[in-house]
């Protein structure tokens, strides 16, 4: 009965050795297939991830001067209207105004990205003590104490040296660079961030825009 | 065929022709008639010819099932009529929802049924799932159709988180960059995920856009597919009739 050859016995044990010319260059086609198509589909999903965006700049010029705010500096090198914050929410950035010196904090909420608020009685009803909030930075004048920044969205809330105490944030808000241009405006860039500290990291950082000389004191915190 | 093969006015033949072409079927007065109308007829075939009685009670699915679905029409119908007044721009966006609030003819009504009857779609899909949960009927054949419904709860939840950016107000900016910022703690794939999302590293323009196009075409697309196989298993799987 064994018309065809692979019918037989030994004819089947050939035909599950040998592959044929046909299946062959099936799978060979198929794999090239399968190959190109996975390469294809991986290469075209960087089509979803724009190489450029349309996001704001990282660095801006801040509508007051050096001046406006800090009212001059005195002869032992203070602020002459004492403490003080200035917050540019479009922005996201707080200027405060400490004896130290400035420096300014990018606000968003280490928790889940929204805009804090700057607030004057940060501590109220979180439990915490107002001396606590006093103890952080370095500070005499007119500034409203205790003060720093509540989140509107889950209500984590931040001393002025952007600690935070109380909500759901793991650690403190960044700060980032700000320098003071030839014309007296600030400069902040958000990209550069010169004070980074993690979950319980509750040291006061010591970065500051000198108020006498104008230029920071490089002392960063948690970035290279 | 009920109609008349021959007929003198040849309007009346015309017309007899026309209609024994669109219906393959007389008016279904017999049990016979029934089930072939039911059977080749596109808008009824979804129904079984026949189902047992108490398979039909309405205490058996609650009709949570169908109440979806028609949420889903509902939402289809007046999402069409918001996409005639709505631009997806961060310039424009949210001037067009006052628009439609206080400027478009019944477009207070139709933006508030489409809002409406998002919410109720996402309560009532929880509660299709959760009652087929509770009467076990996920179980042999039905493993496969609970699968695509736990998709088709994904896809019920992605468009109601899309379509909460649209109207481009605080509440809805806020809530993707919480909701994003949430993809953004996964490990490895998080941050990706969230440029992926928003075309950026805001929420902005680019990512008004994609979630626009994910609302309005790609994830009703997926989620009519994923109907169509889910209805066709309820029928092929069949019903218990009552526990």
């Amino acid at each position: 009965m064994a018309i065809n050859p692979y019918d037989t016995p030994r004819g089947k044990f050939h035909a599950r050795a040998e592959t044929t010319r046909r299946q062959f260059l099936l799978l060979m086609g198929g794999l090239g297939a399968l190959g190109a198509s996975i390469f294809g589909g991986v290469q075209l999903l960087k089509f979803m991830f724009p190489a450029a965006t349309n996001d704001a700049p990282q660095q801006f010029k801040t509508t007051f001067t050096f001046d406006d705010l800090t009212g001059g500096v005195t002869a032992d090198g203070k602020p002459k209207v004492g403490a003080t914050v200035r917050s540019i929410t479009a922005d996201r950035v707080s200027v405060v105004v400490d004896d130290g010196g400035i420096y300014a904090v990018f606000l968003v909420c280490t928790h889940l990205g929204c805009t804090p608020n700057y607030v004057t009685n940060v501590t109220g009803g979180s439990g915490v003590a107002d001396a606590v909030a006093e103890g952080r930075g370095n500070r005499t004048g007119a500034e409203k104490i205790p003060n720093g920044w509540a989140c509107p969205c889950h209500g984590s809330r931040y001393f002025i040296d952007s600690t935070n105490f109380y909500g759901p944030a793991p650690r403190p808000m960044d700060w980032v660079d700000i320098s003071v241009a030839p014309d007296g405006y600030f400069v902040v860039d958000r990209g550069a961030i010169v004070v980074y500290r993690q979950p319980g990291q509750t040291t006061v950082p010591e970065w500051r825009l000198l108020l006498t000389s104008k230029k920071s004191n490089d002392k960063k915190l948690g970035v290279s | 065929m009920s109609a008349t093969p021959r007929e003198s006015n040849p309007v009346r033949a015309f017309m007899s022709e026309v209609w024994g072409s669109i219906f393959r079927h007389g008016l279904p007065t017999t049990d016979k008639v029934a089930a072939r109308t039911a059977l080749t007829n596109f808008f009824l075939h979804i129904h079984p010819v026949r189902v047992k009685r108490s398979a039909i009670r309405v205490s058996y699915t609650l009709c949570l099932g169908g109440l979806s679905f028609f949420l889903f029409i509902l939402l289809t119908i007046t999402g069409l009529f918001l996409m005639f007044y709505y631009i997806p721009s961060v310039d424009q966006a949210y001037q067009n929802i006052k628009d439609l609030e206080f400027v478009a003819t019944f477009g207070l009504i139709i933006r508030n049924m489409h809002r409406w009857a998002a919410h109720a779609m996402v309560i009532t899909v929880w509660l299709h799932m959760a009652r087929v949960f509770y009467q076990g009927a996920y179980k042999p054949p039905r493993q496969f159709n609970w699968a695509i419904g736990t998709l088709l709860l994904l896809t019920t939840l992605l468009l109601s988180f899309s379509g909460y950016l649209l109207p481009w107000d605080q509440l809805a900016v806020w809530a993707i960059t919480v909701g994003t910022n949430m993809a953004k703690y996964a490990p490895i794939a998080g941050p990706y995920t969230r440029y992926l999302l928003l075309g950026g590293r805001n929420v902005a323009q680019g990512a008004l856009i994609r979630f626009y196009v994910l609302h309005v075409i790609a994830l009703p697309l997926i989620g009519f597919l994923l109907m169509v196989v889910h209805f066709w298993r309820v029928r092929k799987d069949g019903f218990t009739g009552g526990l």
